[in-house]
Protein backbone atom coordinates (compact mmCIF):
# COMPACT_ATOMS: atom_id res chain seq x y z
CA UNK A 1 0.00 0.00 0.00
CA UNK A 2 1.96 3.20 -0.90
CA UNK A 3 1.98 5.97 1.09
CA UNK A 4 0.87 9.31 0.53
CA UNK A 5 2.94 11.56 -0.69
CA UNK A 6 5.25 9.11 -2.25
CA UNK A 7 6.51 8.45 -5.81
CA UNK A 8 4.68 5.26 -5.73
CA UNK A 9 1.60 6.84 -4.33
CA UNK A 10 1.87 9.24 -7.29
CA UNK A 11 2.24 6.16 -9.82
CA UNK A 12 -1.25 4.59 -8.33
CA UNK A 13 -3.14 7.81 -8.34
CA UNK A 14 -1.42 7.80 -12.36
CA UNK A 15 -2.96 4.81 -12.90
CA UNK A 16 -6.41 5.34 -11.10
CA UNK A 17 -6.90 8.66 -13.25
CA UNK A 18 -5.83 6.64 -16.66
CA UNK A 19 -8.74 4.01 -15.31
CA UNK A 20 -11.29 6.42 -14.82
CA UNK A 21 -13.97 6.66 -17.11
CA UNK A 22 -15.52 9.38 -15.73
CA UNK A 23 -12.63 11.94 -15.60
CA UNK A 24 -11.93 10.65 -19.09
CA UNK A 25 -15.55 11.84 -20.02
CA UNK A 26 -15.59 15.19 -17.87
CA UNK A 27 -12.04 16.26 -19.40
CA UNK A 28 -12.22 15.15 -23.06
CA UNK A 29 -10.86 18.62 -23.79
CA UNK A 30 -8.70 19.57 -21.26
CA UNK A 31 -5.58 20.65 -21.77
CA UNK A 32 -3.11 21.81 -19.11
CA UNK A 33 -1.32 20.34 -16.24
CA UNK A 34 -1.44 20.44 -12.66
CA UNK A 35 0.33 20.44 -9.05
CA UNK A 36 -1.13 18.97 -6.04
CA UNK A 37 0.87 20.81 -3.01
CA UNK A 38 0.86 19.07 0.06
CA UNK A 39 2.21 21.85 2.29
CA UNK A 40 4.03 21.41 5.52
CA UNK A 41 2.39 21.04 8.64
CA UNK A 42 2.88 19.97 12.36
CA UNK A 43 2.60 16.31 11.33
CA UNK A 44 4.25 16.42 7.34
CA UNK A 45 7.97 17.97 7.73
CA UNK A 46 8.17 19.70 4.33
CA UNK A 47 6.33 20.85 1.42
CA UNK A 48 5.95 18.42 -1.94
CA UNK A 49 4.44 18.79 -5.27
CA UNK A 50 2.57 15.97 -7.10
CA UNK A 51 2.97 16.80 -10.37
CA UNK A 52 0.43 15.94 -13.67
CA UNK A 53 0.49 16.24 -16.94
CA UNK A 54 -3.07 15.98 -18.40
CA UNK A 55 -4.01 15.98 -21.72
CA UNK A 56 -7.54 14.97 -22.82
CA UNK A 57 -8.79 12.92 -20.40
CA UNK A 58 -5.35 11.18 -19.97
CA UNK A 59 -2.74 11.72 -17.42
CA UNK A 60 0.51 11.60 -19.63
CA UNK A 61 2.86 11.21 -16.79
CA UNK A 62 3.93 12.78 -13.41
CA UNK A 63 5.78 12.68 -10.41
CA UNK A 64 6.81 13.59 -7.06
CA UNK A 65 9.01 16.79 -6.58
CA UNK A 66 10.21 18.68 -3.63
CA UNK A 67 9.39 22.15 -4.07
CA UNK A 68 12.44 23.89 -5.30
CA UNK A 69 12.25 21.31 -8.00
CA UNK A 70 8.49 21.29 -8.97
CA UNK A 71 8.20 22.56 -12.78
CA UNK A 72 5.61 25.28 -12.97
CA UNK A 73 2.20 24.36 -14.15
CA UNK A 74 -0.94 25.84 -15.22
CA UNK A 75 -3.35 25.23 -11.99
CA UNK A 76 -1.73 24.40 -8.30
CA UNK A 77 -4.36 23.25 -6.02
CA UNK A 78 -2.27 23.18 -2.77
CA UNK A 79 -3.51 22.59 0.90
CA UNK A 80 -1.64 21.64 4.12
CA UNK A 81 -0.93 17.82 5.14
CA UNK A 82 -3.97 17.10 7.54
CA UNK A 83 -6.37 18.63 4.77
CA UNK A 84 -5.10 16.27 2.14
CA UNK A 85 -5.73 13.44 4.55
CA UNK A 86 -9.31 14.48 4.71
CA UNK A 87 -9.46 14.22 1.25
CA UNK A 88 -8.65 11.84 0.39
CA UNK A 89 -10.32 10.07 2.83
CA UNK A 90 -13.61 11.56 1.11
CA UNK A 91 -14.36 13.85 4.19
CA UNK A 92 -14.33 17.17 2.33
CA UNK A 93 -15.25 18.05 -1.01
CA UNK A 94 -12.55 19.22 -3.12
CA UNK A 95 -14.33 22.24 -4.85
CA UNK A 96 -16.38 23.37 -1.28
CA UNK A 97 -12.92 23.00 0.48
CA UNK A 98 -11.53 25.68 -1.55
CA UNK A 99 -14.54 27.93 -0.77
CA UNK A 100 -14.15 27.77 3.05
CA UNK A 101 -10.21 28.18 2.81
CA UNK A 102 -9.43 24.66 3.62
CA UNK A 103 -7.46 24.61 -0.14
CA UNK A 104 -6.07 27.04 -2.58
CA UNK A 105 -6.56 26.81 -6.27
CA UNK A 106 -4.69 29.00 -8.43
CA UNK A 107 -4.45 29.21 -12.53
CA UNK A 108 -6.92 30.76 -15.56
CA UNK A 109 -10.22 30.81 -13.32
CA UNK A 110 -11.95 31.08 -16.60
CA UNK A 111 -10.62 27.33 -17.48
CA UNK A 112 -11.09 26.10 -13.84
CA UNK A 113 -14.53 27.23 -13.91
CA UNK A 114 -15.70 24.94 -17.42
CA UNK A 115 -14.16 22.05 -15.68
CA UNK A 116 -15.41 21.98 -12.09
CA UNK A 117 -16.74 18.31 -12.91
CA UNK A 118 -13.52 17.34 -14.07
CA UNK A 119 -11.52 18.88 -11.22
CA UNK A 120 -13.73 17.39 -9.18
CA UNK A 121 -13.31 14.10 -10.62
CA UNK A 122 -9.54 14.56 -10.46
CA UNK A 123 -9.26 15.41 -7.00
CA UNK A 124 -11.77 12.45 -5.63
CA UNK A 125 -9.81 9.43 -7.64
CA UNK A 126 -7.34 10.05 -5.14
CA UNK A 127 -9.62 8.48 -3.00
CA UNK A 128 -9.30 5.52 -4.68
CA UNK A 129 -5.84 5.04 -4.12
CA UNK A 130 -5.61 1.82 -1.68
CA UNK A 131 -3.19 4.91 0.89
CA UNK A 132 -1.06 4.64 3.77
CA UNK A 133 -0.21 7.74 5.58
CA UNK A 134 2.42 8.56 7.35
CA UNK B 1 -18.10 24.02 7.86
CA UNK B 2 -20.01 26.05 5.55
CA UNK B 3 -21.83 29.78 5.53
CA UNK B 4 -24.91 30.93 5.67
CA UNK B 5 -25.03 34.47 3.09
CA UNK B 6 -27.90 36.78 3.09
CA UNK B 7 -28.34 40.69 3.01
CA UNK B 8 -30.67 42.18 4.92
CA UNK B 9 -34.02 41.63 3.66
CA UNK B 10 -37.01 44.32 3.59
CA UNK B 11 -40.21 42.79 2.74
CA UNK B 12 -44.11 43.56 2.48
CA UNK B 13 -46.08 46.56 1.41
CA UNK B 14 -44.70 49.59 1.51
CA UNK B 15 -40.98 48.54 1.58
CA UNK B 16 -39.29 50.81 -0.85
CA UNK B 17 -40.06 53.30 1.80
CA UNK B 18 -36.70 51.97 3.70
CA UNK B 19 -34.88 53.77 0.70
CA UNK B 20 -36.03 57.21 2.49
CA UNK B 21 -34.05 56.04 5.64
CA UNK B 22 -30.48 55.48 3.32
CA UNK B 23 -27.48 58.17 3.57
CA UNK B 24 -26.84 58.85 0.32
CA UNK B 25 -24.68 61.58 -1.41
CA UNK B 26 -24.76 59.90 -4.88
CA UNK B 27 -26.89 56.98 -5.95
CA UNK B 28 -26.36 55.22 -9.53
CA UNK B 29 -30.12 53.37 -10.47
CA UNK B 30 -29.27 50.51 -12.77
CA UNK B 31 -32.48 49.34 -14.20
CA UNK B 32 -33.47 48.78 -17.59
CA UNK B 33 -35.26 50.95 -20.76
CA UNK B 34 -38.49 49.56 -20.54
CA UNK B 35 -38.49 50.08 -16.75
CA UNK B 36 -36.98 53.37 -16.49
CA UNK B 37 -40.23 54.42 -18.15
CA UNK B 38 -42.75 53.09 -15.82
CA UNK B 39 -43.97 54.56 -12.78
CA UNK B 40 -41.79 51.97 -10.76
CA UNK B 41 -38.95 53.78 -11.30
CA UNK B 42 -40.33 57.09 -9.94
CA UNK B 43 -41.61 55.35 -7.12
CA UNK B 44 -38.00 54.55 -6.20
CA UNK B 45 -36.70 57.97 -6.81
CA UNK B 46 -39.29 59.78 -4.71
CA UNK B 47 -37.90 57.76 -1.96
CA UNK B 48 -34.73 58.79 -2.30
CA UNK B 49 -33.28 61.48 0.34
CA UNK B 50 -34.05 64.98 -1.04
CA UNK B 51 -30.15 65.55 -1.24
CA UNK B 52 -28.81 62.58 -3.29
CA UNK B 53 -27.54 62.92 -6.69
CA UNK B 54 -28.85 60.17 -8.46
CA UNK B 55 -27.29 58.53 -12.10
CA UNK B 56 -28.88 56.36 -13.72
CA UNK B 57 -27.70 53.61 -16.25
CA UNK B 58 -30.76 51.94 -18.40
CA UNK B 59 -28.78 50.37 -21.31
CA UNK B 60 -29.07 46.79 -20.16
CA UNK B 61 -30.83 44.30 -22.80
CA UNK B 62 -31.72 40.99 -22.73
CA UNK B 63 -29.46 38.69 -21.51
CA UNK B 64 -26.23 41.26 -21.35
CA UNK B 65 -23.12 40.36 -21.99
CA UNK B 66 -19.76 41.99 -20.26
CA UNK B 67 -18.88 44.83 -22.33
CA UNK B 68 -23.23 45.87 -22.48
CA UNK B 69 -22.59 45.16 -18.64
CA UNK B 70 -20.10 47.62 -18.62
CA UNK B 71 -20.53 50.09 -21.06
CA UNK B 72 -20.83 53.12 -18.95
CA UNK B 73 -17.90 52.78 -16.53
CA UNK B 74 -15.77 55.73 -17.39
CA UNK B 75 -19.08 57.96 -16.73
CA UNK B 76 -19.61 55.80 -13.33
CA UNK B 77 -16.55 56.34 -12.26
CA UNK B 78 -16.68 59.72 -12.86
CA UNK B 79 -20.14 60.29 -10.91
CA UNK B 80 -18.11 58.11 -8.08
CA UNK B 81 -21.44 56.44 -6.26
CA UNK B 82 -21.93 55.89 -2.67
CA UNK B 83 -24.87 53.51 -3.10
CA UNK B 84 -25.73 51.41 -6.19
CA UNK B 85 -29.71 50.21 -6.34
CA UNK B 86 -30.69 47.86 -8.74
CA UNK B 87 -34.24 48.20 -10.06
CA UNK B 88 -35.39 45.39 -12.39
CA UNK B 89 -35.21 41.76 -13.29
CA UNK B 90 -32.06 39.07 -12.80
CA UNK B 91 -30.10 40.45 -15.69
CA UNK B 92 -30.68 44.31 -14.36
CA UNK B 93 -29.01 42.93 -10.89
CA UNK B 94 -26.49 40.67 -12.20
CA UNK B 95 -25.40 43.89 -14.20
CA UNK B 96 -25.40 45.95 -11.16
CA UNK B 97 -23.00 43.11 -9.67
CA UNK B 98 -20.71 43.43 -12.03
CA UNK B 99 -20.72 47.34 -12.21
CA UNK B 100 -19.92 47.04 -8.39
CA UNK B 101 -17.10 44.50 -9.05
CA UNK B 102 -15.50 46.99 -12.02
CA UNK B 103 -15.84 50.31 -10.44
CA UNK B 104 -14.05 48.74 -7.36
CA UNK B 105 -11.46 46.42 -9.01
CA UNK B 106 -11.25 48.27 -12.87
CA UNK B 107 -7.84 46.42 -13.16
CA UNK B 108 -9.49 43.23 -12.82
CA UNK B 109 -10.44 40.92 -15.47
CA UNK B 110 -14.48 39.12 -15.54
CA UNK B 111 -13.02 35.52 -14.84
CA UNK B 112 -11.66 36.96 -11.54
CA UNK B 113 -15.23 37.01 -10.55
CA UNK B 114 -14.67 33.71 -8.86
CA UNK B 115 -15.52 32.37 -4.97
CA UNK B 116 -11.50 31.47 -4.95
CA UNK B 117 -9.89 35.32 -5.24
CA UNK B 118 -10.36 37.89 -2.01
CA UNK B 119 -11.91 41.02 -4.14
CA UNK B 120 -12.25 43.81 -1.77
CA UNK B 121 -15.09 45.48 -3.14
CA UNK B 122 -17.52 46.01 -0.21
CA UNK B 123 -16.44 49.24 0.63
CA UNK B 124 -16.66 50.22 -2.71
CA UNK B 125 -20.23 51.28 -2.27
CA UNK B 126 -23.88 50.00 -0.66
CA UNK B 127 -25.71 47.57 -2.71
CA UNK B 128 -29.55 47.63 -2.96
CA UNK B 129 -31.67 45.14 -5.19
CA UNK B 130 -34.95 45.54 -5.88
CA UNK B 131 -36.33 42.98 -7.77
CA UNK B 132 -39.61 43.66 -10.33
CA UNK B 133 -40.01 39.87 -11.21
CA UNK B 134 -40.70 36.81 -8.79
CA UNK B 135 -38.00 34.69 -9.85
CA UNK B 136 -34.52 35.11 -10.49
CA UNK B 137 -33.45 35.00 -6.71
CA UNK B 138 -30.60 37.25 -8.11
CA UNK B 139 -31.37 40.08 -4.81
CA UNK B 140 -30.14 37.27 -2.32
CA UNK B 141 -27.56 35.28 -4.38
CA UNK B 142 -23.78 35.64 -4.73
CA UNK B 143 -24.14 34.92 -8.33
CA UNK B 144 -23.97 36.56 -11.72
CA UNK B 145 -24.73 35.40 -14.87
CA UNK B 146 -23.02 36.60 -17.94
CA UNK B 147 -23.34 36.29 -21.39
CA UNK B 148 -20.91 35.70 -23.84
CA UNK B 149 -22.32 36.31 -27.29
CA UNK B 150 -19.12 35.49 -29.09
CA UNK B 151 -18.90 31.90 -27.68
CA UNK B 152 -22.55 31.33 -27.39
CA UNK B 153 -22.44 30.87 -24.14
CA UNK B 154 -23.43 31.69 -20.42
CA UNK B 155 -20.83 32.24 -17.72
CA UNK B 156 -21.67 31.60 -14.20
CA UNK B 157 -20.13 34.25 -11.75
CA UNK B 158 -19.76 34.35 -8.37
CA UNK B 159 -18.34 36.12 -5.32
CA UNK B 160 -19.83 36.76 -1.96
CA UNK B 161 -18.59 40.24 -2.43
CA UNK B 162 -21.34 41.27 -5.00
CA UNK B 163 -24.27 39.61 -2.58
CA UNK B 164 -26.41 42.47 -2.01
CA UNK B 165 -26.50 44.28 1.25
CA UNK B 166 -30.14 44.76 1.08
CA UNK B 167 -32.83 42.94 -0.95
CA UNK B 168 -36.14 45.01 -0.83
CA UNK B 169 -39.28 43.04 -1.74
CA UNK B 170 -42.27 45.15 -2.57
CA UNK B 171 -45.49 43.71 -3.81
CA UNK B 172 -46.09 47.08 -5.77
CA UNK B 173 -43.61 46.87 -8.08
CA UNK B 174 -44.56 43.25 -9.47
CA UNK B 175 -48.21 43.79 -9.61
CA UNK B 176 -47.90 44.61 -13.28
CA UNK B 177 -45.62 41.90 -14.09
CA UNK B 178 -46.78 40.47 -17.42
CA UNK B 179 -48.76 37.04 -17.14
CA UNK B 180 -45.77 35.46 -19.68
CA UNK B 181 -42.91 37.00 -17.38
CA UNK B 182 -45.12 35.66 -14.24
CA UNK B 183 -44.86 31.73 -15.48
CA UNK B 184 -41.34 32.41 -16.19
CA UNK B 185 -39.89 33.65 -13.28
CA UNK B 186 -42.16 31.50 -10.82
CA UNK B 187 -40.84 28.27 -12.59
CA UNK B 188 -37.04 29.36 -12.95
CA UNK B 189 -37.82 30.09 -8.54
CA UNK B 190 -39.43 26.34 -8.31
CA UNK B 191 -36.49 25.30 -10.04
CA UNK B 192 -34.28 27.28 -7.34
CA UNK B 193 -36.46 25.60 -4.73
CA UNK B 194 -36.09 22.08 -5.93
CA UNK B 195 -32.44 22.01 -6.98
CA UNK B 196 -31.64 23.77 -2.86
CA UNK B 197 -33.30 21.16 -0.92
CA UNK B 198 -31.37 17.99 -3.08
CA UNK B 199 -28.05 19.48 -3.97
CA UNK B 200 -25.19 17.71 -2.20
CA UNK B 201 -24.33 21.20 -0.61
CA UNK B 202 -27.95 21.35 0.56
CA UNK B 203 -28.27 22.67 4.83
CA UNK B 204 -29.97 23.01 7.34
CA UNK B 205 -30.79 26.51 6.25
CA UNK B 206 -31.22 25.72 2.40
CA UNK B 207 -33.13 22.97 3.50
CA UNK B 208 -36.00 25.44 5.46
CA UNK B 209 -35.94 28.23 3.05
CA UNK B 210 -36.59 25.65 -0.10
CA UNK B 211 -39.49 23.76 1.47
CA UNK B 212 -41.06 27.62 2.74
CA UNK B 213 -40.67 28.77 -0.48
CA UNK B 214 -42.05 26.15 -2.63
CA UNK B 215 -45.58 26.11 -0.03
CA UNK B 216 -45.69 29.94 -0.80
CA UNK B 217 -45.16 29.94 -4.67
CA UNK B 218 -47.00 26.60 -5.69
CA UNK B 219 -49.82 28.15 -3.23
CA UNK B 220 -50.24 31.20 -4.91
CA UNK B 221 -48.83 31.26 -8.08
CA UNK B 222 -51.92 30.37 -9.90
CA UNK B 223 -54.47 32.83 -7.84
CA UNK B 224 -52.03 35.57 -8.99
CA UNK B 225 -52.11 34.50 -12.86
CA UNK B 226 -55.97 34.87 -12.64
CA UNK B 227 -55.91 38.01 -10.32
CA UNK B 228 -52.84 39.81 -11.31
CA UNK B 229 -53.70 42.60 -8.51
CA UNK B 230 -53.52 40.49 -5.78
CA UNK B 231 -51.67 41.74 -3.18
CA UNK B 232 -51.74 39.33 -1.20
CA UNK B 233 -50.80 36.45 -3.44
CA UNK B 234 -47.99 38.05 -5.17
CA UNK B 235 -46.44 39.15 -1.81
CA UNK B 236 -46.62 35.53 -1.27
CA UNK B 237 -44.71 34.36 -4.69
CA UNK B 238 -42.35 37.49 -4.63
CA UNK B 239 -41.27 35.98 -0.75
CA UNK B 240 -41.37 32.49 -1.84
CA UNK B 241 -39.13 33.29 -4.67
CA UNK B 242 -36.50 35.53 -2.84
CA UNK B 243 -36.23 32.70 -0.57
CA UNK B 244 -35.73 30.05 -3.11
CA UNK B 245 -33.10 32.11 -4.24
CA UNK B 246 -31.21 32.71 -0.85
CA UNK B 247 -31.38 28.85 -0.87
CA UNK B 248 -29.69 27.97 -3.66
CA UNK B 249 -27.32 30.76 -3.13
CA UNK B 250 -26.10 28.87 0.06
CA UNK B 251 -26.30 25.55 -2.08
CA UNK B 252 -26.29 25.15 -5.97
CA UNK B 253 -27.94 24.65 -8.45
CA UNK B 254 -28.60 21.67 -10.39
CA UNK B 255 -28.76 19.83 -13.42
CA UNK B 256 -32.03 21.75 -14.73
CA UNK B 257 -29.76 24.84 -14.39
CA UNK B 258 -26.86 23.30 -16.51
CA UNK B 259 -29.36 22.43 -19.37
CA UNK B 260 -31.25 25.24 -19.36
CA UNK B 261 -28.03 28.26 -19.78
CA UNK B 262 -26.80 25.79 -22.42
CA UNK B 263 -30.39 26.41 -23.60
CA UNK B 264 -30.68 29.61 -23.33
CA UNK B 265 -27.48 30.70 -24.28
CA UNK B 266 -28.27 29.33 -27.79
CA UNK B 267 -32.07 29.61 -28.65
CA UNK B 268 -32.47 32.81 -26.34
CA UNK B 269 -35.35 31.25 -24.80
CA UNK B 270 -36.20 32.66 -21.43
CA UNK B 271 -34.10 31.61 -18.04
CA UNK B 272 -37.18 30.06 -16.24
CA UNK B 273 -38.78 28.76 -19.42
CA UNK B 274 -35.71 27.01 -20.53
CA UNK B 275 -34.38 25.82 -16.83
CA UNK B 276 -38.27 24.72 -16.31
CA UNK B 277 -38.20 22.59 -19.63
CA UNK B 278 -35.58 20.32 -18.24
CA UNK B 279 -36.73 20.24 -14.30
CA UNK B 280 -39.47 17.55 -14.71
CA UNK B 281 -36.87 14.81 -16.32
CA UNK B 282 -34.03 15.83 -14.51
CA UNK B 283 -36.23 15.36 -11.09
CA UNK B 284 -37.03 11.60 -12.87
CA UNK B 285 -33.18 10.82 -13.29
CA UNK B 286 -32.14 12.33 -9.72
CA UNK B 287 -34.97 9.92 -7.87
CA UNK B 288 -32.82 7.10 -7.85
CA UNK B 289 -30.31 9.43 -5.70
CA UNK B 290 -32.95 11.67 -3.69
CA UNK B 291 -36.06 9.83 -4.12
CA UNK B 292 -37.33 10.61 -0.30
CA UNK B 293 -36.53 14.04 -0.53
CA UNK B 294 -38.19 14.48 -4.07
CA UNK B 295 -41.42 12.88 -1.73
CA UNK B 296 -40.82 15.53 0.91
CA UNK B 297 -41.24 18.57 -1.76
CA UNK B 298 -44.48 16.68 -3.37
CA UNK B 299 -45.92 16.55 -0.71
CA UNK B 300 -46.12 20.72 -0.09
CA UNK B 301 -48.04 21.09 -3.26
CA UNK B 302 -51.48 21.79 -2.73
CA UNK B 303 -53.67 18.35 -2.75
CA UNK B 304 -55.40 19.48 -6.36
CA UNK B 305 -52.45 19.49 -7.87
CA UNK B 306 -50.27 16.89 -6.35
CA UNK B 307 -49.86 13.61 -8.29
CA UNK B 308 -48.16 10.42 -7.29
CA UNK B 309 -44.33 11.47 -7.65
CA UNK B 310 -42.84 15.34 -8.06
CA UNK B 311 -42.35 15.34 -11.54
CA UNK B 312 -45.48 14.79 -12.52
CA UNK B 313 -47.15 17.09 -9.93
CA UNK B 314 -44.57 19.52 -11.53
CA UNK B 315 -45.81 18.35 -15.12
CA UNK B 316 -49.55 18.99 -14.42
CA UNK B 317 -48.55 22.41 -12.58
CA UNK B 318 -46.58 23.30 -15.30
CA UNK B 319 -49.59 22.83 -17.65
CA UNK B 320 -51.94 24.93 -16.21
CA UNK B 321 -49.00 27.40 -15.50
CA UNK B 322 -48.49 27.56 -19.67
CA UNK B 323 -45.07 26.42 -18.82
CA UNK B 324 -43.81 24.24 -21.86
CA UNK B 325 -42.27 21.02 -20.90
CA UNK B 326 -41.45 20.18 -24.09
CA UNK B 327 -39.30 21.58 -27.05
CA UNK B 328 -42.00 22.30 -29.39
CA UNK B 329 -43.92 23.93 -26.77
CA UNK B 330 -41.01 26.01 -26.38
CA UNK B 331 -41.17 27.34 -30.02
CA UNK B 332 -37.81 25.66 -31.10
CA UNK B 333 -37.85 23.82 -34.29
CA UNK B 334 -36.83 20.01 -33.57
CA UNK B 335 -34.52 20.36 -36.75
CA UNK B 336 -32.20 23.06 -35.06
CA UNK B 337 -32.16 21.32 -31.48
CA UNK B 338 -31.09 18.51 -33.17
CA UNK B 339 -28.20 20.57 -34.87
CA UNK B 340 -27.28 21.83 -31.58
CA UNK B 341 -27.37 18.87 -29.37
CA UNK B 342 -23.95 18.35 -29.13
CA UNK B 343 -22.97 22.13 -28.09
CA UNK B 344 -26.14 21.48 -25.58
CA UNK B 345 -24.38 18.79 -24.12
CA UNK B 346 -20.33 20.42 -23.87
CA UNK B 347 -22.22 23.27 -22.58
CA UNK B 348 -24.11 21.72 -20.11
CA UNK B 349 -21.34 19.91 -19.01
CA UNK B 350 -19.18 22.48 -18.74
CA UNK B 351 -21.83 24.49 -16.31
CA UNK B 352 -20.97 24.32 -12.19
CA UNK B 353 -24.48 22.86 -12.49
CA UNK B 354 -23.34 19.63 -12.85
CA UNK B 355 -20.96 20.07 -9.35
CA UNK B 356 -23.17 19.71 -7.05
CA UNK B 357 -26.30 17.51 -8.85
CA UNK B 358 -27.54 14.68 -6.47
CA UNK B 359 -26.75 12.31 -8.92
CA UNK B 360 -23.20 12.37 -10.98
CA UNK B 361 -23.86 12.61 -14.71
CA UNK B 362 -21.79 11.44 -18.10
CA UNK B 363 -22.04 13.23 -21.34
CA UNK B 364 -24.06 9.86 -22.27
CA UNK B 365 -26.94 11.33 -19.59
CA UNK B 366 -26.89 14.88 -20.56
CA UNK B 367 -27.75 13.41 -24.04
CA UNK B 368 -30.74 11.59 -22.34
CA UNK B 369 -31.62 14.79 -20.98
CA UNK B 370 -31.64 16.48 -23.57
CA UNK B 371 -33.95 13.88 -25.66
CA UNK B 372 -36.12 13.43 -22.77
CA UNK B 373 -37.71 16.92 -24.30
CA UNK B 374 -38.29 16.35 -27.78
CA UNK B 375 -41.43 14.51 -27.54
Amino acid sequence: MPVFPSKDWVASFIEEINRNKKYEDAAKDWEGDFNFVVEKDQKFPETVYIYLDLYHGKCRGGSLYKSNEAPKAAFNYSGPYQNWIRLIKGEFDPLKAVLVGKFKLKGSMMKIMRYTGAAKELVRTANLVDTQFQ
Amino acid sequence: MWYYRTPTVVFGEDSLSFLNTITSKKCLIVTDKVLEKTGIMDKVRKQLPDNTRVMVFSDIGQEPTFSQMTSAMDSIRSFGPDHIIAVGGGSVIDTAKVILFRYARPEMDIYDLTPLEHLGIKEAAKFIAVPTTSGTGSECSWAAVVSDEMEKRKNELASAEILPDYAILDPSVVLGLPPRQTVSTAVDAITHAIEAYVSTWRNFYSDALAEKALELITGNILTVLQDPGNTEARNSVHIGASMAGSAFSNSQIGLAHALGHALGAIFKVPHGTAVGLYLPAVVEFNSLEVGERYDRLNSIFQGPFRKDCLADTLRHLFSKMGQPTSISGATISMDSYIAAKQNLEKLAMESTGVVANPRESESGDIRRLLEAVMN
